[in-house]
């Protein structure tokens, strides 16, 4: 579904990607750990077309994405949620939520199922859908954050650093959410620098150090790779 | 009898100035713009509007239909904005100073569209608000034609609030204002919409422009003396704040008649003595927020 090869990306003359390659097919979650200046938020950056990679290509569902500008690809199926959650304070919960339907209306999904289903994943979104994006707490920033992305209809989503900065009370929240995603059918492209947060149902994990991908396989795989505990202790 | 039609001529005043500095507005709080064109743009207005109700009568059309005719020539006249939002794009992300230079040089430049198209002489309409007649209240009486402007202001007040506070359109275009980037990552084409709201901006300067024409003379002084009451509205209302173009104006339009009437010499300073007194009470105006 999403094939990246050999990405390269420089922001202000500095090499912050380095050959990129990596794949997530439909249904996956699949983890990209590294530590804090890796790359990993780079690089979602660069997948979303916030950033235009210098070489390398980046095909979904078989056709580039390289040069289309960020709507496009949201359009195209691909979305994101970043590490700041970035709610819209000007806006409430619901209007959060429901932003995705207005810039991708579809016939064959309406609106209102998609908004259900993205109520679904976080149910207590229900009980502050009034409340503005201001006055919200991290934990449920982050629960519009993922909720509005999921009601673009995406099949992929993006979700940078999901469990960062989250108080220990909201964290399985979260994680059952991500679950409940993928048992949608969605495939999940996570970025994680903190290894205690990455969930068991994880389907691969990449690791990458450097702006270089120095690991592909399995968390147990990972676990028992001596340069990738080096790199990343947690998973010792 | 003559606080009332002192009252009235400030009314008026503050509806015009209203159109224009809520298109003023508009842009600033979605693109961060400074548009020092929407003097340019109102002037432009007035001169379209004029030339278009010449050439509408000219072909037998009715006086009746003045603000109709009127309004569409302004609507038209505002199209301009494609051209000049396409040239400020190259500057968006830039230091808001390039903005500002940019928006200042299209200001000299329509000042010599103007010049060239409609000549150096003032241009009047003639006294085609009477066709309207007036409405008299007991011992008052009041031009229906401004009466329409007022009431032509309030309906385009309303239509912005529907528009931006209640419609989806309206929700991604404050998304946008807020964080463009994280907009268009979730779909928005923000290029469009960032078309989209200068156009309308400058729509409703040049049918601020276009409606006022009946009454004043359109002359190349327009843009500067528009602009230096437009900064005053915007800074007592608020940068970026349609609620306070639209209070801003009243209270422009009525010190503006207040000094007309009493200190003529004095016009601006009593305006922007107010605007000190804001600046320094409440440096975001009444309406304004704090950057964050």
């Amino acid at each position: 579904m999403l094939s990246v090869e050999r990405l390269s990306v420089d922001i202000a003359g500095t090499s912050i990607l380095r050959a990129i390659s990596l794949e997530v097919a439909a249904g996956e979650i699949v983890c990209l750990v590294g530590r804090n200046g890796a790359g990993k938020t780079t690089l979602l950056r660069a997948l979303m077309g916030q950033l235009a990679p210098r070489a390398g290509t980046v095909l979904w569902h078989g056709n580039a994405l390289a040069g289309l500008p960020p709507h496009e690809v949201a359009r195209r199926g691909i979305g994101f949620s970043p590490e700041e959650s970035e709610v819209f304070a000007s806006l409430s919960v619901a209007q959060n939520i429901a932003f995705g339907t207005w810039t991708r209306p579809s016939r064959e999904r309406p609106a209102a199922d998609r908004i259900a289903f993205a109520y679904e994943v976080f149910p207590k979104l229900l009980t502050y859908m009034t409340r503005g994006g201001a006055e919200l707490s991290g934990g449920e920033r982050k629960m519009v954050s993922i909720a509005r992305a999921l009601a673009l209809d995406p099949d992929l989503l993006l979700l940078d650093e999901p469990f960062e900065g989250l108080s220990p009370a909201i964290i399985p929240t979260i994680a059952a959410g991500i679950a409940s995603i993928r048992a949608s059918g969605r495939a999940v492209l996570m970025a994680e620098s903190n290894v205690q947060h990455i969930p068991d149902y994880v389907s691969r994990i990449y690791v990458i150090e450097r702006g270089e991908i120095i690991f592909h396989g399995s968390l147990e795989a990972a676990r028992a790779d001596p340069l990738v505990r080096q790199v990343a202790s947690g998973l010792a | 009898m003559a606080t009332v039609d002192l009252l009235f001529a400030a009314l008026f005043n503050a509806a015009v100035l209203f159109l224009v500095t809520a298109g003023l507005q508009l842009i600033f709080g979605v693109q961060r713009i400074v548009n020092l064109t929407a003097g340019s743009l109102y002037a432009l207005g007035a001169y379209f509007g004029a030339s278009v109700f010449e050439w509408f009568s000219a072909q037998g059309g009715s006086p009746v239909l003045l603000l109709p005719v009127l309004i569409l020539s302004g609507l038209l006249a505002g199209q301009v904005g494609f051209i000049v939002e396409r040239v400020l794009r190259t500057v968006y992300g830039r230091d808001e100073a390039f903005q500002l230079l940019m928006t200042f040089t299209f200001v000299l430049m329509f000042q010599d569209v103007l010049r060239y198209v409609w000549g150096a002489q003032p241009r009047l309409l003639g006294d085609l608000p009477s066709v309207y007649g007036t409405l008299v209240v007991g011992e008052f009486t009041f031009p229906v034609y401004n009466l329409l402007v007022m009431a032509s202001a309030l309906v385009v007040a309303g239509l912005l609030y529907w528009l931006i506070e209640r419609t989806s359109l309206g929700h991604v275009v404050r998304a946008t204002a807020e964080n463009g980037r994280m907009a268009e990552a979730l779909g928005a084409n923000t290029r469009r919409i960032n078309m989209l709201v200068f156009v309308l901006g400058s729509m409703l300067g040049t049918v601020g422009g276009a409606l006022v024409i009946p009454t004043t003379a359109a002359s190349l002084e327009m843009p500067i003396a528009l602009i230096v009451e437009a900064f005053a509205v915007v800074v007592i209302g608020g940068l970026g704040s349609i609620r306070g173009a639209f209070l801003g104006a009243i209270i422009v339009g009525v010190l503006r008649a207040l000094s007309l009437t009493y200190f003529p010499e004095l016009e601006v300073m009593s305006i922007y003595l107010v605007v000190i007194v804001v600046l320094v009470a409440r440096p975001y105006g009444l309406f304004g927020k704090a950057e964050a």
